[in-house]
């Protein structure tokens, strides 16, 4: 009866207990699952336009954040900087297309997936050869982004708020609602998605496979610079950040591979449903520690009842 | 030499490993198992570049040791296990010694060295019941083991009364790796003994950047202290959380991996206050810097960076060859010879006597404190220093420390029995 309690009834108990602490694991659950959904929307563009699974994306966030420390450090201004870093995100989708995935056309997509795993090596080694394996500190104050702290006194105590985390949040948001208007109101947002729907019936339009591949992976390299400068805000850049790509893959289980808001959904949810779960159940019943294996369960599950994920389109290969 | 060649230099060195082994037919062998690469470079890196110049600075300005070439090599294991027992079987064939650098390569490693008699050297890490070297005959940790860091931040922190600790919570904030778990028996036992709560808190891989989590729950449950066992990313991550929970600075101690000047840059001022346990501490002014700089760095043979010179990793890395070369001279004065054997440097290694003397001789007082080590005895327990963070770098903070040795010692042997029982049938040795 005391376990099941501890289960059932206690958590609850807690957070109306301890309100404040309660909305601040909701916060720092939105925060992160924020900053998953980024992530894995990197992966759904280029799925969505390509059928290729972006086992890169990662190390772009990488890449993307060492470059834009590494040119500051060389004396560039800032901003100039980060101009500069969308140039180099530019020259990476466009040498990929050209160098990797335009001889790869027509191959299985296990082909093309295995592509993106020498993408990865690749960037790794090269990565380290030019920025060095040390830490760096991102460039946060010098971009303009705020460091300081908030403290909001609620329900009898505090809410603790990093100014770097609403920017965070803020970006995020922004870049989020772009995308939605690129890919729905653009002429070129509506080619990525018509490429993703028919291949066949997008080229027979004259829509350019080689300029679409260009453009995805170009948005996926900016998608990763503000996913590397509002994690790096956080923890450092180092290769290191690599490691968080991997926490949207039960996003991408959540919300499908093919579906914008499916990813922005899933990693809201799992954010704050692994937040949650830590705090509540994870810490006081297993010993904690359940965010590294928490997020993969509830994909699992959710794929037991629809295997295309949430928001994943489902598609019927034989009858 | 501009940056780009020093990396360059150092992938081409980390990825020639076995092409090295082919290429070496004179001199002491002695593999690194490094890790320049992956997500704990940022921290193997000045280990690495301190270990690598001590060995480069010997050659340079003395033509090696007692006239025989140190031939140092690194195998790149990323701190990845697999990559690591790899990197262990490419080299041993003509390797004197193992460094395997990671707790778990240690693990995978030990039984194998009682087949293959390659001697593991794991100064500062590995398994705290190495130091038992009836049992582990090939295993040595010496100067000090992870229950003797925990042992030191205990009384430290209790001002040298456990017992004051009574009715205190304790937070062990570990990565959730074999290293962060090593600690935990000795703790379990002190806070038994002395009636503290200890609060286990790992991290996993995947949490080291982003530990709300751990940090909501320190916060809820208001330890008194809390003791880190980080590594890499981790570390950064720990402090700026702490920074964010607004933890008082000066209750938060990490073990010697958590004393890295890069990780604390990215904090500041902020973390002023924050301490570190270390068995080893810079010392700018040493004569062996003076001879490093001369004979590796200035020559352009040194792949660190100007300030990582005077880091407290890359003078670690200092320290770490130093025992080698301590250990390999003594085995070639018993056995009068220059060149040895991996038998032969395990009789060195459990000989070495690191006195004031010895360290005056060596330019590098201290640097590390005095030890030695005996058949029965592979650790040495050297104590250390308590290290803290002024917001600019690392400072010594406090007079030596020593472990608490006669508890730790009966641990050790029962820890060590206890392994030799579950792997039977284990050699053993009398050090009669």
């Amino acid at each position: 009866m005391e376990f099941l309690s501890k289960i059932f009834v206690d958590p609850f108990v807690d957070m109306v207990a301890y309100p404040d602490f309660f909305l601040q694991v909701l916060w720092e659950g939105l925060v992160s699952g924020i900053l998953y959904s980024l992530i894995a929307l990197g992966f759904v563009l280029i799925f969505r336009s390509s059928r290729i699974f972006n086992f890169a994306q990662g190390i772009m966030v990488v890449f993307a954040a060492l470059t834009l420390v590494g040119l500051h450090e060389m004396g560039v201004p800032a901003w100039v900087s980060v101009a500069l870093t969308l140039v180099v995100m530019f020259g990476l989708a466009f040498t990929i297309e050209r160098v990797v995935l335009r001889p790869l056309v027509g191959q299985p997509d296990i082909i093309l997936f295995m592509a993106t795993i020498g993408i990865t090596l690749f960037l790794i080694g090269f990565g380290e050869l030019i920025f060095g394996g040390e830490t760096k500190v991102m460039i946060t104050e010098q971009l303009g982004i705020p460091t300081g702290r908030m403290r909001l006194d609620v329900f009898d105590g505090y809410i603790s708020l990093e100014e770097k985390d609403l920017t965070a949040v803020a970006a995020a948001g922004t870049l989020v609602v772009g995308l939605l208007i690129f890919l729905n109101k653009t002429r070129m947002g509506r080619a990525i998605r018509a490429l993703g729907d028919d291949h066949q019936a997008a080229l027979s339009v004259g829509i350019s496979l080689q300029t679409i591949w260009v453009l995805v992976w170009f948005v996926a390299g900016i998608i990763a610079l503000v996913t590397g400068i509002a994690w790096g805000a956080r923890a450092n850049v180092s290769f290191a950040l690599e490691i968080i790509a991997y926490k949207a893959l039960p996003v991408l289980m959540l919300g499908g591979l093919e579906s914008i808001s499916g990813a922005i959904i899933g990693g809201l949810a799992i954010g704050l449903l692994e937040k949650l779960f830590e705090l509540y159940w994870g810490q006081p019943l297993l010993g904690g520690n359940t965010e590294t294996w928490f997020a993969y369960v509830l994909a699992l599950i959710v794929l037991l009842f629809r295997p295309q994920g949430l928001f994943g389109e489902k598609i019927i290969e034989r009858v | 030499m501009n940056k780009f060649v020093k990396i360059a230099a150092a992938t081409a060195i980390a990825m020639s490993g076995a092409t090295a082994v082919m290429a070496q037919d004179e001199g002491l062998y002695i593999p690194n198992l490094s890790y320049r690469t992956g997500p704990f470079a940022s921290t193997g890196i000045p280990l690495m570049n301190g270990q690598r110049d001590y060995v480069a600075m010997l050659n340079a300005r003395d033509g090696g040791l007692n006239g025989v070439h140190l031939e140092f090599d690194e195998c790149e294991t990323g701190y990845s296990t697999e990559k690591g027992v790899e990197c262990y079987e490419a080299t041993k064939d003509q390797a004197i010694v193992t460094q395997p650098w990671s707790t778990g390569i240690t693990l995978q490693v030990l039984p194998r060295t009682n087949v293959d008699e390659i001697p593991i050297l794991a100064p500062g890490y590995g398994f705290s019941a190495m130091g038992d070297g009836s049992v582990f005959q090939w295993g040595f940790n010496m100067p000090s083991s992870y229950w003797d860091g925990a042992s030191m931040i205990l009384n430290e922190i209790s001002g040298g009364d456990l017992s004051s600790l009574a009715g205190q919570k304790i937070a062990f904030l570990h990565l959730d790796h074999p290293y962060g778990k090593e600690p935990l028996p000795f703790l379990e036992a002190m806070a038994e003994a002395n009636g503290f709560e200890l609060l286990p808190i790992p991290v996993g891989l995947s949490e080291m950047q982003n530990q709300a989590s751990q940090w909501l729950q320190i916060r809820r449950e208001r330890p008194d202290y809390v003791v880190m066992w980080g590594w890499g990313a981790m570390n950064a991550g720990a402090i700026s959380e702490a920074v964010k929970t607004g933890y008082p600075m000066d209750q938060f101690v990490g073990v010697w991996w958590s004393g890295h000047d890069a990780d604390l840059a990215a904090v500041g001022a902020d973390g002023t206050g924050y301490r570190s346990i270390s068995w080893s501490a810079p010392q700018p002014d040493a004569p062996v810097m003076a001879a490093v700089r001369e004979h590796v760095f200035e020559a352009g043979n040194s792949l660190a960076s100007e300030e990582e010179l005077n880091s407290v990793f890359y003078q670690r890395g200092l320290v770490i060859s130093m025992i080698l070369t301590e250990g390999i001279a003594a085995a070639q004065d018993h056995f009068g010879s220059a060149t040895i054997d991996a038998a032969q440097l395990r009789w060195g290694l459990e000989n070495v006597n690191i006195t004031d003397e010895r360290l005056a001789e060596l330019g590098m007082s201290g640097m590390v404190a005095p030890f030695a080590t005996s058949c029965s005895d592979h650790t040495g327990h050297s104590g250390g220093w308590m290290l803290r963070w002024d917001g600019d770098s690392f400072e010594v903070d406090s007079d030596h420390l020593s472990p608490d040795s006669e508890t730790i010692r009966a641990l050790e042997v029962s820890a060590a029995a206890e392994y030799a029982a579950a792997n039977a049938p284990w050699p053993t040795a009398s050090c009669e």
